[in-house]
């Protein structure tokens, strides 16, 4: 049970904030056979697509989006001489600055944990069921509002 | 009667502030009469899923035309992804 427990907390959608220290360790005590570990933290850009953001409200499909996260994070496992793979994201208002995403990845050398990593962003953007609404000085935008 | 689960940019254009759109599509429809339903009731929405920009889901998976609707199925309709699906925008 404490197992599950482990694995239901490496990959999760929320809208507190987070640790990247905790969040590394929790990866880190997996395995003492870790070499190397690789992190993507995604933060709130003030401009965007030519203007200026004030704040991003991030929006999710809950469930379907968890569900998206753990196949990734199961693929990453499989594809990659990795050890262990945690992926967070963030939804709710997210100001300037703050934490969107993050994927931390643990392996024995560098060169796997750094390709998986780049996978695991690059795939969580395509296929993850989020939304960002982006608040400007001119008013709201949904991102990718632009059939 | 199906609900649609709306997300993003879809609430507004469907005016339904709650996140749902309650279809009537007879017993034993598929994704392609709940997307001739819309042509007829929201024009709008349909012209994004034939323009491939927003996908029907079913039960947490992305569906195709022929893909059956029960009644007791979770529908949604999802809209471009934040990260860029389609590939006109540029994430973090």
């Amino acid at each position: 049970m404490a197992v599950h427990t482990e694995e239901t907390m490496l990959v999760r959608v929320q809208r507190e904030n987070f640790s990247i220290d905790e969040e590394i360790d929790r990866v880190r005590r997996r395995s003492t056979r870790i070499g190397g570990i690789v992190t993507f933290l995604g933060t709130a850009r003030d401009r965007s697509r030519g203007r200026d953001v004030s704040s991003i409200t991030f929006e999710h499909y809950e469930g379907m989006a968890q569900k998206k996260l753990r196949e990734i994070r199961t693929r990453a496992l499989e594809r990659f001489n990795v050890i262990e793979v945690l992926i967070l994201h963030r939804y709710g208002n997210i100001e300037v600055g703050e934490n969107i995403v993050l994927i931390v990845v643990g392996a024995e050398h560098r060169v796997d944990a750094f390709q998986a990593c780049q996978w695991c962003i690059d795939e969580l953007k395509q296929i993850t069921p989020i939304w960002k609404l982006e608040h400007t000085p001119e008013g709201e935008v949904w991102v990718e509002e632009h059939p | 009667m199906i609900m649609v689960r709306l997300f993003g940019m879809l609430k507004s254009m469907a005016g339904a502030s709650d996140g749902t759109l309650a279809l009537d599509l007879p017993e034993g429809s598929s994704v392609r009469d709940l997307i001739e339903t819309l042509e007829r009731q929201h024009p709008q929405i349909w012209e994004l899923i034939a323009k491939k920009k927003v996908v029907v889901s079913v039960n947490q998976e992305i569906a195709q035309e022929a893909t059956p609707i029960r009644e007791t199925d979770e529908i949604a309709l999802l809209p471009p992804f934040a990260g860029g699906a389609s590939g006109t925008s540029r994430g973090a």
